[in-house]
């Protein structure tokens, strides 16, 4: 009797925790389903619940969505928040990795501007930003707001590399550096790959962090190079809310990240495959 | 002082920059906010094209949007913009500032200035001249449902506040909230419609406005009016109330959950409006209530300026003629949710009348009835007017929600007044 | 070591090298801008009356007598308290949840980190339909069963809940991706370990898991309060601030002065401060970051 007893106990307890992860998916889900439902809604059925009239659909938000200036900013967010996360990883890992291998006095120096400049209100600076802009001449240019995007980006890869590269084993980087690798080669075939997955989660990081840029974006772009958060409000307009643009917006805003998403998730999924086989 | 350089510096080079380009210098750049009318514009383009050989480009964005980018573009004389969306709220503080160059000459070289409405109008007259041509003027209105009115055995709308409440409390049930009316805090918002109310019971924001500028917020009328508004908005508004805006207004009324509501002309069409509402065919339209102190319609005038800096003044004049001309006013009416013309014209336009009259037979003429009641300084025509009408509706909003005593909320934000006032 | 001793020096050079780049960046785009900041907060900047020029202090005097400005601070900090508790919370437990309970529901890792890719315009937006009782399928929900669910937005801490609530919508993936990260660097040998010598699932996070991952959680949780005191387009579009003035966090009623008020300099004398806070706090965290490392 013993042993069939301490067995339900413990699928108890498993079904409470796979109860517990349901109610955090449905927390996950429902302002997503949510947002289907305000797209697919004609604008009279919009707050009608549902279950009442399930068949209400429409797609006219989607052709209503790709009339507006919406797709041209969503290239736009892509572009911006592509290229600083480019540049940002291109320069902040070779400096996340001299910071983490290098000998300096100033490191704590260097972590502390590093978090700093991560917690920098944006209000403060973005209207310095604005009148140096204004005078090179990069409002409403895409490099202006890679520019503004690599304060969000640089800290944060330069920081999150620093972490994960200090694990790399210097012996590595020795036994490589012994074999007449230069230093640049060194981090390309060495380093970088050890610490892959590290390095792509802070990549994803990086690039959702511009990607989900409002403010910035609101004050230094114009029509040319407006992104998709600030064309989502674009919707909200004098004395009425344009839902179901809004939903199908964020819906279609989401979409190109799935396969980062997709991508992210490989590498965690991957190593974890490591560690279960370890 | 190296930053006043800088700022120097940068209008320089942006100046050469800008004179670079002389080729497009009839390619008008047009930058307006979202709404009907700016909306049914941007369709236009090639109309103004054909009509004056001149092409424009109409850059329609977010009113929040638009907000916050439109003053640091002023600032930074970026002068890339020919014509500029102009609400008679911002007038005073951008002329303040020297953002705005007067369109006088233009406006009394029209023919059809008369047909202009003169409220409108005058509003954008400030020191003599004129600032802007409207092309919008919403006014105050109640829409409600007469199947639930009539249910509890009211065959007519409230004509007062304080039949509103009687009413309200006899109508409110779950399914159905007896009035909702905007309450989140906000110039646009809140005090868009607060003072409606306040008006009514005689309550005023300054002692003898333009005169004496001593805030006069705090008075027993102004106290009976908020009381009357919390009562109304807590006791008889849908679930939520005490942070609705003009949206959730809006919906709750289209949802068929709202059986009374007092707002803007543009969220009244939007409740009767059978494309959007479940109860289109239950509305009914009808005039702002009254109080001891009469009536007093909430007005909103948006326009087209012409911004300071603007490289050709005379283009930028043809564009605004054009665009609150008859023929485009008329146009917009007809394709777009736009009942707020400030043309006396296309009011008697028999297209245009039918187009309205078949949504609600009463709709225009009691807007004109409200136009006509309302008064041009219902929200003070002050530069300093958005940053006060902030503060207020802070404390009224707090004064809604208990955050604040009502008594509390107007000691508080009279105090916020006289001290944004002494800047 | 003492055989690559001799190419220290050439080796320390290429690492300054390395880091010059980023240096460089991180000086035109933001130490130029932040500089701006400062001189903008000591002068008296107004996008209406134009430049006050000449030092002054009146910006930080008046700073320290702004009631709005301390409500500010105090609503600052309950938003971040509260929001970084709760998603940490949320996001430890998901990605424990998803390495030890379900495992094997690989493919549902995917919708857990959607939230995070939700533009914070469209997750306020999508919350504040939420929140609103009249239009929110959850109260419509609620009501077949005849139960009224509160209307969070009108009162104080119910408005402060929302935001937190919609924040940690947003933000817990945040949080359960670096968790994950984490617990992968965990052996899986002290686990077995341990349930060998007859620890429950329970005791063994309690016991192993958990003290193992305090590094990552620190570091979450210091990311995370980061963000939160930039907090914006919550409260700009689900409460505006109210009810009253209860959500008006530093960085937004910087912005309202900034932007609504046209007070350039004394917005920037608010970001200074918030600048200045965050000094303390990074300070605190570099800190606490070089004695775990040096651990």
């Amino acid at each position: 009797m013993r042993k069939p007893k301490s067995k339900n106990a413990f699928s108890w307890k498993q079904a409470a925790g796979v109860t517990m992860m349901l109610a955090f998916l449905f927390f996950a889900l429902l302002p997503i389903i949510w947002s289907f439902i305000l797209a697919l809604r004609p604008e009279n059925r919009l707050f009608e619940p549902i279950w009442e009239s399930p068949t209400a659909l429409t797609l006219a938000n989607i052709g209503k969505l790709a009339d507006s200036g919406f797709p041209k900013a969503l290239l736009n967010s892509f572009i911006t928040a592509s290229v600083s996360t480019a540049l940002a990883v291109v320069i902040g890992v070779p400096g996340g990795f001299a910071l983490a291998k290098g000998r300096s006095s100033r490191k704590f120096l260097a972590s502390w501007a590093l978090l700093l400049l991560r917690m920098a209100p944006p209000v403060g600076f973005v209207i310095p930003l604005f009148i140096l802009y204004l005078n090179i001449g990069f409002l409403d240019t895409w490099w202006g707001l890679i520019g503004a995007y690599m304060v969000l980006t640089l800290p944060l890869v330069v920081w999150s590399s620093w972490t994960s590269l200090s694990q790399i084993p210097d012996e590595l980087i020795e036994a490589s550096l012994l074999d007449g690798a230069t230093m640049g080669q060194t981090l390309r075939r060495v380093v970088i790959p050890a610490a892959r997955p590290g390095l792509v989660a802070t990549a994803v990081l990086a690039f959702l962090l511009s990607w989900n840029d409002f403010f910035f974006a609101l004050i230094i772009t114009r029509s040319d190079t407006v992104t998709a958060p600030v064309a989502i409000m674009n919707f909200v307009s004098y004395a009425s809310v344009d839902w179901g643009s809004i939903a199908i917006a964020s819906i279609v805003l989401t979409l190109p990240t799935v396969p980062v998403i997709v991508f992210a998730n490989k590498y965690i999924v991957q190593s974890m495959g490591g560690a279960v086989k370890g | 002082m190296t930053l006043t350089k800088l700022t120097r510096l940068a209008s320089a080079a942006m100046a050469t920059v800008f004179t670079v380009v002389p080729a497009y210098a009839e390619d008008l750049n047009v930058i307006l906010f979202s709404m009907p009318y700016t909306n049914g514009l941007a369709e236009l383009e090639a109309d103004f094209e054909a009509a004056t050989g001149m092409t424009a480009n109409i850059e329609v964005v977010g009113q929040d949007v638009f907000e916050n980018r439109i003053t640091l573009s002023f600032t930074g004389k970026t002068g890339d913009i020919d014509v500029v969306h102009t609400p008679v709220i911002q007038v005073q503080r951008w002329i303040e500032a020297g953002w705005l160059q007067p369109v006088t000459d233009g406006v009394n070289g029209m023919d059809s200035k008369e047909d202009i409405l003169a409220g409108p109008l005058d509003a954008y007259l400030v020191n003599g001249d004129y600032w802007a041509l409207p092309f919008f003027a919403e006014t105050g209105m109640m829409a409600y449902r007469k199947d639930v009115l009539a249910a509890a055995g009211y065959d007519s709308p409230p004509g007062t506040w304080a039949e509103l409440v009687e009413v309200a409390k006899a109508v409110h049930s779950d399914d159905v909230a007896g009035f909702a009316m905007r309450a989140a805090p906000g110039q646009g918002f809140n005090m868009f419609v607060f003072p409606m109310i306040m008006r009514a019971y005689g309550g005023k924001f300054f002692a003898d406005y333009p005169n004496d500028l001593t805030p006069a917020l705090n008075s027993p009328e102004t106290l009976e009016a908020l009381n009357l508004y919390i009562d109304l908005i807590n006791n008889y508004g849908p679930p939520g109330a005490g942070n609705f805006n003009f949206s959730e207004v809006a919906a709750s009324s289209q949802a068929g959950k709202l059986a009374m509501l007092v707002d803007g002309t543009s969220i009244a069409a939007q409740s009767i409006d059978p494309g959007k509402s479940q109860v289109a065919e239950h509305m009914a339209i009808a005039p702002v209530p009254e109080g001891p102190n009469g009536r007093s319609p909430a007005i909103a005038v948006h326009g087209i300026g012409i911004p300071a800096d603007a490289p050709n003044p005379e283009a930028s004049f043809k564009f605004i003629e054009w665009a609150t001309s008859e023929e485009t006013l008329t146009k917009i009416a007809l394709a777009q949710p736009y009942p707020d013309f400030t043309r006396a014209s296309v009011a008697a336009n028999p297209e245009v009348i039918a187009k309205y009259e078949s949504i609600n037979p009463d709709f225009l003429n009691v807007r004109v009835d409200m136009l006509n009641d309302a008064i041009g300084h219902y929200r003070p025509l002050l530069p300093q007017w958005p940053e006060l009408g902030a503060a207020i509706g802070e404390h009224i909003n707090a004064a809604v929600n208990g955050l604040e005593t009502p008594e509390e909320a107007l000691a508080a934000a009279q105090d916020e007044m006289a001290e944004i006032l002494a800047e | 070591m003492n055989q690559i001793s001799g190419v220290q020096p050439v080796l320390q050079r290429s690492y300054r090298l390395m880091l010059l780049p980023a240096v460089i960046a991180v000086l035109v785009f933001a130490v130029l801008p932040l500089v701006g900041m400062f001189v903008l907060s000591f002068t008296g900047f107004d996008l209406v009356k134009g430049w006050d020029t000449g030092f002054t202090f009146d910006n930080f005097t008046k700073l320290a007598s702004d009631k709005r400005f301390i409500n500010s601070v105090w609503v600052m900090l309950a938003l971040s308290v509260f929001g970084v508790i709760a998603q940490v919370i949320a996001g430890t437990l998901i990605a424990v949840g998803l390495e030890k309970i379900i495992p094997r529901w690989r493919h549902v890792r995917g919708f857990f980190v959607v939230p995070f890719v939700v533009p914070h315009v469209a997750v306020a937006l999508v919350w504040l339909s939420l929140f609103t009782p009249t239009l929110s399928p959850i109260n419509a929900f609620f009501d077949l069963f005849g139960i009224t669910i509160p209307a969070f937005l009108t009162t104080r801490w119910g408005a402060i809940s929302a935001i937190v609530i919609a924040d940690t919508w947003a933000s817990f993936p945040f949080v359960m991706l670096l968790i994950l990260a984490a617990l992968q660097g965990i052996s899986t040998d002290l686990d077995e370990a341990a349930s060998i010598d007859g620890a429950t699932k329970m005791q063994v996070f309690w016991r192993i898991t958990l003290p193992l991952l305090k590094p990552a959680l620190l570091m979450v949780a210091l990311f995370r309060f980061i963000e939160t005191i930039k907090h914006f387009p919550l409260i700009y579009v689900m409460t505006n601030g109210g009810p009253g003035r209860a959500t008006q966090a530093t960085n937004y009623y910087a912005f309202i002065q900034t932007f609504q008020n046209s007070k350039v300099s004394y917005g920037a004398a608010i970001a200074v401060f918030l600048f200045i806070f965050a000094a303390i706090i990074s300070f605190w965290v570099a800190r606490m970051n070089a004695r775990l490392s040096d651990a």
